[in-house]
């Protein structure tokens, strides 16, 4: 009895030690060894963690987290994670690594990465990168990273693109030009799809995605001092273009009159699975997306092509992406970040979520972006145009989005749109 | 004798010491009940007011103390027009939710009165809405109000032969969107109230009425409003403070769009403090905001039956 009591025992012993051998590193908030001595924050997307929840790109992510925590044994990274609300996380996060309470490590959107580092409060990372490896990235990628001083604050290591979908059996030709839009949009409204879809809600997306239309023409929304110029001369007469057709794209009807409240890239996902679209300007991923929804013969119908400009020689896309940026000031979690940023994000993260490679020799690389698609969009990137990261930024977006609103509801004609929009950024950057 | 002497100076001792009792001192109960109000409540609201007087901004730690912000909020012209869509989605709502809550406590009251099986059940599910984050409710209504040909409410349209509405994309008709899933989220909070006012109502009155003749609506009109009336109006007062307050059921639904259609006066504050980072500007709407609820709170409290009255 004794003896089978103490065999109990040392069987649960060996069991409990081989099950806390076992013990899963990768976990949907924490990679590492729960018992590891060092711990290192990181607040992202649940997209960019082993929270994926696209069960494809999870499966994909997982040995490559795996490796990072089979690689640093003394290391767990915890994660914190990200709302949709990303402005508001933003601006909480900038509270937070004020009062020195930000996490370790942050995925921080290339747009927002300026105010970070013009507040101080991310670590310089140069020197744990090759000369090299800095020239290599994309000048766009390069120079959104790069502080006043000189130093990089960050690692843009994955990039996106708007680009223009179509249905080739309504719409077989691309279309080139804004009245070439206009005209094939017309056709397939009349042909009962929705000609165009594209994002005219209150969000972010509505204002960058349209920026496209503004930039092709050559305008520029600040000056180099970051003063709002976008309602002044040339500027104003491109943003007036750019209002004006989109307005009669839904005037006209070739737009549905319900892309006032569109707010979500899903949307155009959903209409596109639906059989009900026949084009729309969405993000590059989408690609995946829509074909994950649709029957292969249906998948094949789609196409895409730049985003059509006033002209076929004015052209422009915006490009944003995410970055991964340091807070803490311990030397060894700056260390760390940077190895997350090195192992996880530069390339292999690349290859499981589809966002583009921000440097050259990973773009001629890396396997997933070496087909016709991605040879596709790494031309389109050539006519890419970053969000200025300058603080009045945001207020232009959102008045942007309110001005987009009131012309697309046929609440506003245009220029008084644009007078209003202009009057409220110059208001809000005299108290800045 | 000595003895005696000694034994009467213990009691007057005695006497002249009264034992200390807790109950005699109600600041050390109340204390940390202050302590955590003051902590949670008052100091963020003085905060505010006190942000609300300078120029500070989430981009610049330094800032000084200044009147620019209101000042500048005299100069706002998108002010009229947010605080007429802020009463607009208040007033409409409070009188929808009072209604339906109230129609929803008497059918309910009635059920339970008759032993009608399944008069828990209706009660939960009505609740369920209520439970629901803001947010949560907020796409569940986007869901419905879609536009796209899968919308849920013009899908029912299309199939009566009726053409579809543009739920959220006509400026017009967007508030009354907003309003709608206000409404929805908001009426069960006025039922239980109204329907804990129904259950405390004496039997004896409706006896009363039905041994003179009353019918049911003289019945709901002379006795059940007049004994409804204090319930009805503190219900009142905190729906109007809490739908004041609203803004994440429709930064979901519509953000406040197109345009500033659905822009309240809570979500304004909320995308100047965290999408513009403008922290002092801000602060002087939600300052507005609180100025407004102490105004309904002052009601509230003058409406509350007094201790005698109880």
């Amino acid at each position: 009895m004794k003896r089978s009591f103490v065999a109990t025992l040392l069987a649960c012993t060996v069991l409990g030690g081989t099950g806390a051998l076992a013990q899963e590193l990768v976990t949907a908030d924490r990679v590492g060894d729960p018992g590891a001595p060092n711990v290192l924050t990181f607040r992202t997307n649940p997209g960019q963690s082993p929270n994926n929840p696209s069960p494809e790109q999870n499966a994909a992510f997982k040995p490559i987290w795996q490796e990072f925590a089979e690689a640093h044994p003394d290391w767990q990274v915890q994660f914190e994670f990200f709302s949709t609300d990303i402005g508001g996380e933003h601006a909480r996060l900038l509270e937070q690594a004020r009062a020195g309470r930000a996490p370790d490590c942050v995925s921080v959107d290339s747009f927002q990465l300026a105010l970070f580092v013009q507040n101080g409060v991310l670590q310089p990372v140069t020197s744990f990168f090759e000369q090299e490896e800095i020239d290599d990235l994309f000048p766009f990628i390069r120079e959104g990273i790069t502080g006043e001083d000189g130093e990089i604050y960050a690692w843009w290591w994955g990039t996106d693109l708007r680009i223009f979908y179509r249905d080739t059996t309504v719409m077989p030709d691309a279309p080139a030009t804004w009245d070439e839009l206009q005209a094939a949009a017309s056709a397939a409204a009349e042909a009962g799809k929705e000609g165009v879809l594209f994002n005219g809600g209150r969000w972010e997306g509505t204002a960058f995605d349209w920026l496209a239309h503004f930039w092709s023409q050559g305008g520029e929304l600040v000056d180099d001092t970051g003063k709002p110029i976008f309602g002044e001369g040339d500027n104003r007469e491109y943003m007036l273009n750019a209002l004006t057709f989109y307005d009669e794209l839904v005037e006209s009807g070739a737009a549905p009159s319900r892309v006032a409240n569109i707010a979500t890239y899903d949307d155009f996902n959903a209409a596109a699975i639906a059989g009900t679209a026949a084009s729309f300007i969405g993000g590059h991923w989408q690609r995946s997306q829509i074909r994950e929804g649709m029957s292969p013969e249906q998948f094949a119908n789609w196409e895409v092509s730049e985003i059509p400009g006033p002209t076929p020689d004015q052209r422009a896309t915006g490009t944003g992406g995410w970055t991964v940026a340091a807070f803490s000031d311990d030397p060894a979690k700056i260390e760390m970040c940077v190895a997350l940023m090195r192992e996880v994000f530069m390339g292999p993260a690349n290859e499981v979520v589809g966002d583009l490679p921000t440097r050259q020799a990973l773009f001629d690389s890396l396997p997933r972006f070496q087909d016709e698609y991605f040879t596709q969009l790494r031309d389109y990137l050539v006519n890419g145009k970053a969000r200025p990261g300058v603080p009045i930024y945001p207020e232009i977006s959102n008045q942007l989005q309110i001005m987009m609103g009131e012309v697309l509801a046929q609440t506003k004609e245009p220029d008084a749109a644009l007078t209003d929009a202009w009057n409220a950024v110059n208001e809000a950057y005299s108290r800045m | 004798m000595t003895e005696g002497v000694a034994t009467a100076n213990a009691a007057l001792r005695t006497r002249r010491r009264p034992r200390w009792r807790i109950s005699e001192h109600p600041y050390i109960w109340v204390a940390p009940l202050t302590l955590l109000l003051l902590a949670t409540y008052v100091y963020p609201a003085v905060e505010v007011v006190r942000f609300s007087f300078t120029n500070a901004t989430l981009l610049n730690p330094e800032y000084e103390y200044t009147l620019r912000s209101y000042q500048a909020l005299q100069r706002n012209t998108s002010l009229g027009g947010l605080l007429w869509i802020t009463f607009l989605f208040v007033f409409a709502s409070v009188v929808f939710q009072l209604l339906l809550g109230l129609l929803i406590a008497l059918a309910l009251n009635r059920g339970v009165n008759r032993n009608l099986p399944g008069v828990s059940v209706v009660r939960i599910v009505i609740l369920s809405s209520w439970i629901v984050p803001g947010v949560a409710a907020g796409i569940v209504w986007q869901l419905i109000f879609s536009e796209a040909s899968y919308g849920f409410l013009n899908s029912l349209l299309r199939d009566v032969g009726l053409p579809p509405v543009k739920w959220l994309s006509r400026p017009d008709i967007a508030i009354w969107s907003a309003v709608i899933a206000n409404i929805w989220r908001g009426t069960a909070f006025s039922m239980i109230l109204l329907y804990a006012g129904l259950v405390i109502i004496p039997k004896s009155l409706y006896e009363a009425a039905a041994v003179d003749g009353a019918s049911a609506w003289r019945q709901f009109w002379y006795v059940t409003l007049p004994q409804l009336r204090p319930i009805l109006l503190i219900n009142t007062i905190l729906i109007s403070i809490f739908t004041l307050n609203t803004f994440d059921l429709i930064l979901a639904l519509t953000g406040g769009g197109p345009g500033r259609a659905t822009e309240v006066l809570s979500l304004y504050a909320y995308n100047l403090v965290f999408r513009n980072f403008d922290l002092a500007n801000g602060s002087v709407i939600a300052v507005v905001l609180l100025a407004i609820s102490v105004v309904f709170t002052f009601f509230y409290i003058r409406l509350l039956p007094k201790e005698n009255e109880t």
